[in-house]
């Protein structure tokens, strides 16, 4: 990984087509696991990926920036916004269903799913928590947290200790202690 | 500092997916990229003629007064909605403004002190901020750069409010609130945005917008921008300021 990202300072950001097709080389896999982690549907998260990187190329901001930090912050709020959709569509569809007959036993297995648990529970948190939370998952050090959250990096193990609490208790209170 | 951490929550968190075994597949990904940016670029142009014809239909309104005021905001409104010509003229404006870099702490001058109603018309005063670092953007609602600008701005108050930071914006809308309040409601302006005086504008020398200043944490101008300046330039000077001891 740090490999990539040394080579990223190379890059001469004047050729934009071979720019963001080398950003995209390098880090493609890696942003597109962060939103597989959130998402339940892989290729739903290879679509989003792609459009982390086509907003990446139309931002001139971006680019002055640690690049892989902003691809990381981007990535993991389009994975939840995407989940946040997901999860207000599957209440409308479950207030439909209520006026039918009975779930299928396969909607009953997949509610159970403990994934999915997280995952509403990372929809409900507060954002910040919850970008915090996945990306820690995913293996992001202290430092790499702090330049893809801009947060101050003597504060992160607070910040960390916080949202664990915080999605303990939301957990909880949904679904009672495990 | 790990010693608080809570494994259960770890547990349940690295169990989210995807398997191990999961990779995404480069190649699609590439040519998804390709395509994408082809449409785009393709829309763009487009929307780039539009939007020159728009200007061009405005130049003669500009020679009425009574018209002068709706022509502009057509240029302005149209600069705005075309990337292509946006990312044109920004490009133009930062390479030929010289934005000035960091202050060293000695040389820095004490920013002018003022007193302006933020929205809900409750005063705000500079001097009461001393101890945080401010950054200070006058702006205007007509002003295309400004907008482009104003996103970053509300990042950073997110980003670095826990740091002891606060971002101000002064408009300098001569419709007053009646045009700057539903711009704030439009673009989620989070930040505390007053109403300008030409005073204060003078005191601080805004004469072009937008025009910025990074006041530290001893109320003195750390940075000066005239003109839109890269978002990373703001962060990195935001950050070093705010790493400053007093």
């Amino acid at each position: 990984m740090d490999a990539s990202r040394e080579a990223l300072v190379e890059i001469d950001t004047g050729e934009d087509r071979l720019d963001v097709e080398t950003v995209f080389q390098a880090h493609y896999e890696r942003i597109a696991r962060v939103i597989a982690r959130v998402l339940r549907d892989p290729s739903r998260a290879e679509e989003l990926a792609v459009d982390v990187f086509l907003k990446w190329s139309q931002n001139p901001g971006a680019q002055g920036e640690n690049a892989s930090a902003w691809l990381y912050r981007v990535a993991v709020r389009a994975g939840l916004d995407e989940l946040r959709r997901e999860s207000r569509r599957s209440r409308r569809e479950s207030l439909v269903r209520f006026f039918r007959p009975s779930p299928t036993p396969e909607d009953m297995r997949a509610a159970q799913e403990d994934q999915d648990r997280v995952r509403t529970v990372l929809a409900v948190i507060q954002s910040r928590e919850a970008e915090l939370l996945i990306l820690r998952s995913h293996g992001l050090s202290y430092e790499e947290l702090a330049a893809a959250l801009n947060l101050n990096p003597a504060s992160i193990g607070t910040f960390l200790s916080r949202a664990e609490q915080t999605f303990r208790k939301e957990y909880i209170k949904r679904y009672g202690q495990q | 500092m790990d010693s608080n951490r809570d494994e259960w929550v770890e547990e349940r968190l690295a169990a989210l997916g995807p398997d191990r075994e999961w990779q995404a597949d480069v190649s699609r990904g590439l040519s998804r990229l390709r395509e994408r940016r082809r449409l785009k670029r393709n829309r763009t142009q487009r929307w780039g003629w539009v939007a020159a014809g728009a200007v061009a239909a405005s130049v003669p309104l500009m020679a009425f007064p009574t018209t002068r005021a709706f022509a502009q905001r057509c240029v302005s409104a149209c600069v705005g909605q075309s990337n292509w010509v946006h990312s044109l003229l920004t490009r133009n404006v930062s390479s030929a403004v010289p934005s000035s870099a960091l202050v060293n702490g000695s040389e820095r001058r004490m920013a002018p002190d003022f007193v302006l109603a933020d929205a809900s018309g409750k005063p705000v005063r500079l001097s009461e901020l001393r101890g945080k670092v401010v950054l200070l953007n006058f702006w205007a609602t007509w002003c295309a750069p400004c907008a482009a600008e104003i996103p970053w701005f509300i990042e950073f108050q997110k980003g670095y409010e826990h740091a002891g930071f606060a971002t101000l914006g002064v408009s300098l809308d001569e419709d007053g609130w009646s045009a700057v309040k539903p711009y704030i409601d439009a673009h989620k302006i989070d930040y505390r945005v007053m109403l300008g005086k030409d005073d204060v504008a003078q005191a601080y020398g805004a004469h072009s917008l937008p025009t910025t200043f990074i006041i530290d944490r001893s109320g003195r101008i750390a940075a000066t921008h005239v003109g839109i300046c890269g978002k990373g330039e703001y962060e990195a000077e935001i950050r070093r300021v705010v790493d400053e001891r007093e």
